[in-house]
């Protein structure tokens, strides 16, 4: 049998795997993937782990609490609200809306956001600080508010809503990518590629794109977790997703009414929240912390 | 120094006017009539034809604009489709409410989150700055909306401190002057004027401090990154090395040079401000902008949606250029950076 190791080599991990490696070596880092992971399997695969369904009621069993108090019922892990829904049902296919849906929508403005804004800055090259401070300023404008005006437009709705996030985000990505290119582009490193008579496609994805990851993937945890926080505040204000959706916003609109009789229809969605956005966001400030310890400031 | 502010100054004068011209273009974008859509006057109302007249819809769009621009400085922006209210009026009673509680939120805000976050980068490391960290990434983290759920619960419902919602007392029977209650009270000739302030405040302290939680962790998380990077620095240990005692070395040095990344974030302090605000006003029914708009948009009344967003974006910008004249006023290193092409 041949050895395909025949050569000994020295392998040196790319930057990349490095950064991979120091958020591996951290525990809170490495906590926070698993809670992401989990989650994002919850938010696909929901429905059926979930053991009722969203809407399904339980006559018998109306605003029970969860199931360690004296009153709760082993069937219903975290208790029912008012209606008799399962709590835990609820919360699991409500992921799907909280965390999946922005999630879909940020990569998808990320997409065409670095595209558009990568486009821009290779062909056009503008190099107007005037338009540039001009974005700066409307840019400063919060994603809510943007939102809500699309919503103001559109009509309220989870689609409409989703459709309003998505768009929101993709002016940032492609200022971040145009802002990012310009720079890199002053670097001598690209001028020698240019030198070297690369084509614009090859200057972009094997000489730019490794060099603005950095800042591409900085912004996109920022985007996230602002976008689930979005998602979940037009759900409560009642613009996102409609009553009966398990969205979490939703979900804490619906529990204002019974908030002092049953806490827990209040207490959990927005537990459920408030643990993915710290788990986003610490995984955020985690990579932002290898990346510019290894790819450098 | 000048250079910059015009520079900066038409800068807002160029975001106003896309602004306003989004604004004018929204009533077409909005389903059904534009007429209707800008000013509220339904199709089969007996002035519709001099409000059509008057917004320039006989003529072509430049017209139309202009139209909407004098009716905008004249004050004629077209009244409520719910409630037939005059806009202009409901919106100066509505518009120095919300600014009230912004304003106290950001002066809350600055009051807590510097300190605190000099306090951390002084410790850092200490088990006094990872305490500190912890809470601002969970104060970071935290939905406003369920936040001010959780603290109506403790400390209105159950521990019985502070009023649930509204403004003030409705048995004050103070009456709507600025809008502001604060002001309002002061200006009113009602007996008993201390009770009645003290009931305000005990209205306005519980959504003032949760209104303030994001921006202050948010001045806590840069001051702190930034007074960190300060403290490495090499003109730091030479103060130390010439002796001087830890008070001096932080108030002469290094804090004056940590402000200045944080005063380039004020901005951004201050447009999450507003977006909770917008949230915060409708979970306390504090009779301001957001809460109005926020009902707008789910009773689809486009000229309140119109002119609220017009205002609260105005707003955010006019803020944001002039943290910007403030930032360059002060810090001759940011001036050269707005100079630069």
């Amino acid at each position: 049998m041949l050895d395909k190791n025949l050569y000994y080599e020295v392998k040196n991990p790319s930057p990349l795997q490095l950064v991979w490696q120091d958020l591996r070596a951290n525990p809170i880092s490495t906590a926070t993937l698993y809670i992401l992971g989990a989650l994002l399997i919850i938010s696909i695969f929901g429905p059926l782990l979930a053991p009722y369904g969203s809407n399904e009621q339980f006559i018998d069993a109306v605003s029970l609490p969860p199931a360690w108090s004296d009153q709760g019922d082993m069937r219903f892990l975290l208790g029912t609200d008012a209606l008799g829904r399962d709590m835990v049902s609820r919360l699991m296919h409500g992921a799907r809306y909280t965390f999946g849906l922005p999630m879909l929508a940020v990569i998808i403005a990320a997409l065409v956001g670095c595209s558009l804004g990568a486009i821009s800055a290779v062909n056009v090259g503008v190099k107007s600080s005037t338009v540039k401070h001009l974005l700066d300023v409307l840019l400063s404008i919060p994603s809510l508010l943007l939102a809500l005006v699309i919503i103001a437009v559109i009509g309220p709705g989870l689609s409409n809503a989703i459709l309003a996030i998505a768009l929101v985000f993709i002016p940032q990505f492609l200022h971040i990518t145009k802002n990012a290119i310009a720079d890199e582009q002053k670097q001598p490193y690209v001028l020698a590629s240019r030198l070297n008579g690369v084509d614009n496609r090859y200057l972009f994805f094997s000489v730019l794109l490794p060099n603005i990851i950095k800042a591409i993937v900085m912004h996109l945890t920022i985007a996230l977790s602002a976008a689930i926080l979005d998602i979940a505040a037009l759900g409560f204000l009642g613009l996102g997703a409609q009553a009966p959706a398990p969205e979490w916003g939703a979900m804490l609109a619906q529990s204002l009414e019974v908030a002092y009789n049953s806490p827990w229809v209040m207490a959990l969605p927005g537990l459920a929240l408030f643990v993915t956005l710290i788990s986003v966001n610490i995984l955020g400030e985690s990579i932002r912390s290898a990346l510019d310890k290894r790819l450098g400031s | 120094m000048s250079r910059v502010i015009i520079r900066q100054l038409s800068l807002l004068l160029i975001t106003l006017f896309l602004i306003s011209l989004l604004s004018f273009s929204m009533s077409y974008w909005f389903p059904g009539d534009p007429v209707t859509n800008a000013s509220g006057i339904p199709i089969d109302h007996p002035r519709y034809e001099e409000v059509f007249e008057k917004r320039g819809f006989d003529s072509n769009i430049a017209h139309q604009y202009i139209s909407y621009l004098r009716s905008l400085f004249e004050g004629d922006w077209g009244q409520s489709m719910q409630d037939n209210s005059e806009i202009w009026d409901e919106l100066s009673l509505r518009l120095p409410a919300t600014l009230e509680l912004t304003v106290i939120a950001l002066a809350i805000a600055l009051c807590i989150g510097p300190p605190l976050g000099i306090i951390a980068a002084k410790y850092y490391r200490k088990p006094i700055d990872q305490v500190i960290a912890f809470i601002s990434l969970a104060g970071y983290s935290v939905p406003v909306f369920w936040l001010a759920q959780v603290t109506i619960l403790i400390f209105a419902v159950v521990l019985d401190v502070v009023p649930i919602a509204g403004q003030i007392n409705p048995l004050f029977d103070v009456p709507a002057v600025s809008g502001s209650i604060l002001i309002d009270i002061a200006l009113s000739d009602i007996d008993h004027k201390w009770i009645a302030f003290q009931n305000a405040f005990l209205h306005i302290v519980l959504p003032a401090i949760v209104l303030a939680t994001a921006p202050c962790v948010l001045l806590v998380r840069f001051t702190r990154a930034s007074a960190i990077h300060v403290l490495q620095q090499k003109f730091v240990k030479g103060a130390y090395a010439r002796g001087l005692s830890t008070a001096e070395v932080m108030f002469k040095h290094a804090i004056p040079n940590t402000m200045q990344p944080v005063t380039r974030q004020l901005s951004t302090a201050f447009s999450v401000l507003v977006t909770n605000v917008l949230i915060t006003e409708v979970i306390f029914s504090w009779p301001g902008l957001g809460n109005w708009l926020v009902r707008s948009i789910y009773e689809r009344d486009f000229p309140v949606i119109q002119h609220g967003l017009l205002v609260l974006a105005s707003i955010i910008l006019t803020v944001n250029v002039f943290a910007n004249i403030l930032q360059a006023w002060r810090y001759p290193q940011v001036r050269q950076e707005f100079y630069a092409r």
